[in-house]
């Protein structure tokens, strides 16, 4: 049974039945059908096991992980395996992914294709970052995902486009696609995905691991932020047609970085590239510093990837440096000037903004009505990246005056300006002055 | 590899060009749209997938019907299979006594509609290939400004050609495109020539026989969606040798790998005698 249909039943390994309502789509070894579960909607990988070397290695990995368990809440983890008909074929129920998240590969392709029930014909429907910090929160939650898989030991093997689900206006993340998940070390088969598949794997001389995830990790977040390809280029436009010896060169032995500084062979072509081209001048050169040398040095030298947690802490100083500017302007602090060390100024409107500054940390804060920091800022240890933790507001019973309303759940002591150190309860606020300081428990922050 | 790599000058003289105009236009850092949001769709490479259809007398009736039909069915279910990473673009070339192409360019895959196929005249496949040759060059059909993958090239036919088919393959044989591209062939009932097939397609892995409605139904949808994903989704590593590869090595991979694909699902499907209330 390579393929399933409508109404058909499925027994799960320990008996039960789950009924076939529907198709959700497909991918490289098999497909994806909506099911009917225990009173609720599931989401059944039925495997075409052509694709699969070893079926039965395979199916016990998966065992293996259900028994494990998710790494954390970010992961659509497979939940129970059905059992293996009689021709070898056999699937998993995991959770469907909620309505309010979209496919990484739509947010790439800026639309999503909804069919009109009546006439069969496809509409486009536009899917985008509804809000800068989302965008940079997907980047921070897709990091974390991986140094949570990769803390538990274990390797995702095939990271690409179509392994996330993302929420475009809050940046939370789905990873799907987890039954190639496997022990560091070990692989069942899988290659990856051609563009996302680390030099070495192209190369034919190494199998996927956590080092080639940290490769994958980062065309990923490439791809999120510029929205084109690291390695295609000038050089590979050149060749015109990719065949699989050109695909062999260019993704392989002979990658170049479309912004390599000591290599300019392979730069981004206008009318092709132009994401590409216009979004690398906006970034901060931590960034940019980042990705240069996960495709220069790091294409060679597995240990030069850059590890997740540092991808994480640049992506939560990058979210700290967003500025809204009133006249409509939202863009990272870089592309902002300098009015003097403490101040940025729009280069459009001339609007200033002061900057909060933050114990342990080299950046400050720019601060503006609707500026936020998150629970992970003021407390090392949290995980927590999307909750806010403070938000600048104007105070409802002074018009025009400005504070910080705390929005956590722990109670700060601020400096007033009465000079003296007072409690900040959640819910609460402080008013931005000259001498304000706050005391957030782990960390402190200061104007 | 002529045709491909006098293309490739022309477009790097025509880089040049873009580049230059464009290197004064650096004067004023942020006046330019500078909105990190603003993207456009993520560039994807090209993918054309040509269907070669046999419309000649001897397929009119329920022939052309059911693959009319079915070609309705598969368009779009192949619609979104080339994700964020390939475009596909579907032409259709349809060979009787003339060669006609269904639209006068490729038309992307979302926007496709097939027309409706009506069978009369002679089997002129030899020009059929003479016309797809001439057309599969960077001047015509294969004209994306992008990077394009080798063309799908799929066959559909049921019976033997009345031209000289061999002076077309000939003249197809020497085109980069077709060289490098992915072929499939589908033979339709008894009077279809398998070797004839093979020889279009450079190996008998490639090419399939439908003798019934049903099956015709399965070969196309196992060819179609085969071949087009192949190069675009996860794939399973071919070899467990830990050896550098070299261009001899993936010479042609994607054939093989299509070939293999094909010959596991038609295998499977015909093993797949299980009675309607058996195994429950």
């Amino acid at each position: 049974m390579n393929e399933l249909s409508i109404g058909q039943q499925v027994e799960l390994e320990y008996g039960d039945k789950a009924t076939v309502t529907g198709i959700i789509g497909s991918g490289g070894q098999g497909k994806v059908y909506a099911v009917d579960y225990n009173g609720r909607k599931w989401a059944l990988k039925w495997y075409d096991i052509t694709k699969i070397n070893d079926p039965d290695q395979f199916r016990e990995n998966i065992k293996k992980n259900i028994n494990d368990g998710a790494p954390s809440n970010k992961f659509l983890w497979p939940q129970y395996l059905t059992k293996v008909c009689e021709d070898g074929t056999f699937g998993y129920l995991m959770d469907l992914k909620p309505e309010s998240f979209d496919a990484f590969t739509d947010i790439l392709n800026t639309y999503k294709l909804k069919i009109d029930p009546l006439t069969g014909q496809a509409v486009r429907q536009p899917v985008r970052f509804t809000d800068l910090r989302a965008m940079v929160t997907a980047a921070i939650n897709i990091s974390n995902a991986f140094r949570q898989l990769h803390r538990v030991g274990k390797s995702y093997q095939d990271l690409n486009d179509g392994g996330f689900f993302i929420n475009v206006d809050t940046g939370a993340v789905l990873v799907c696609d987890c039954d190639n998940i496997a022990p560091d070390g070990s692989n069942f088969g899988i290659g990856g995905k051609p563009g996302y598949m680390a030099p070495e794997i192209v190369r034919g001389i190494a199998k996927p691991d956590v080092q080639t995830d940290k490769y994958s990790l980062a065309v990923v977040l490439f791809k999120l932020l510029f929205r084109g390809d690291p390695l295609e280029g000038q050089k590979v436009v050149k060749d015109v047609c990719l065949t699989e010896a050109a695909e062999l060169k260019h993704y392989g032995a002979e990658a170049v970085f479309v912004y390599d500084p000591e290599n300019v062979s392979n730069r981004p072509v206008r009318g092709i590239h132009d994401n590409v081209i216009k979004f690398w001048k906006m970034y901060p050169d931590y960034i940019k510093d980042a990705f240069i040398k996960s495709f220069t040095v790091g294409l060679t030298d597995t240990n030069k990837r850059i590890i997740e947690n540092e991808w994480q802490k640049m992506f939560i100083r990058l979210r700290s440096e967003i500025i809204s500017c009133p006249c409509g302007r939202t863009n990272y602090a870089c592309m902002f000037e300098m009015e003097d060390r403490l101040t940025y100024r729009c280069p459009k409107c001339g609007m200033t903004f002061a900057t909060l500054e933050f114990s342990g940390r080299d950046n400050r804060m720019p601060l503006y009505i609707g500026s936020r920091f998150y629970q992970c800022e003021i407390d090392p240890d949290s995980e927590d990246y999307a909750a806010v933790a403070g938000m600048l507001v104007e105070n409802k019973l002074k018009p025009g005056v400005l504070g910080i309303r705390n929005c956590s759940e722990l109670t700060w002591n601020a400096r007033m300006p009465d000079g003296e150190f007072h409690k900040v309860a959640p819910g609460k606020g402080c008013p931005i002055w000259q001498g304000l300081e706050i005391d957030f428990g782990k960390v402190t922050a200061k104007i | 590899m002529n045709n491909i790599n006098d293309a490739a000058e022309e477009r790097s003289v025509m880089n040049d060009k873009i580049q230059n105009s464009s290197a004064v236009d650096n004067t004023d850092p942020f006046d330019f749209d500078d909105d990190p949001l603003g993207a456009t769709g993520v560039s994807r490479k090209s993918l054309v997938i040509f269907f070669m259809i046999d419309t000649s007398g001897s397929m009119k009736g329920t022939k052309i019907g059911e693959l009319n039909t079915i070609m309705e069915e598969l368009i779009p279910e192949i619609r979104r299979v080339g994700e964020a990473d390939t475009e596909v673009k579907v032409a259709v070339l349809t060979f009787s006594t003339d060669v006609k192409w269904m639209y006068p360019e490729p038309i992307p895959i979302e926007e496709f509609e097939w027309v409706r196929l009506n069978a009369s005249g002679v089997t002129s496949m030899g020009a059929a290939f003479k016309e797809l040759s001439s057309r599969m060059s960077r001047n015509s059909f294969l004209n994306s400004p992008s990077l394009s993958f080798a063309p799908v090239i799929f066959l559909m036919t049921d019976g033997y050609p009345s031209d000289d088919y061999e002076e077309g393959l000939k003249a197809l044989s020497v085109n980069s495109w077709y060289k490098f591209g992915l072929k499939a062939a589908l033979g339709i009932g008894n009077e279809a020539n398998d070797d004839m097939l093979a020889e279009f397609t450079g190996s008998a892995d490639t090419v399939v026989h439908a003798y019934s409605g049903n099956q015709l139904a399965q070969m196309i949808k196992i060819v179609a969606v085969t071949a087009s994903q192949i190069g675009s989704k996860s794939m399973t590593l071919s070899d467990q040798a830990e050896a550098e590869l070299s261009d001899e090595d993936v010479y042609a991979s994607k054939q093989k790998m299509l070939g293999q694909q094909i010959q596991n699902l038609v295998n499977q499907n015909e093993n797949d005698n299980t009675d309607f209330d058996a195994g429950w």
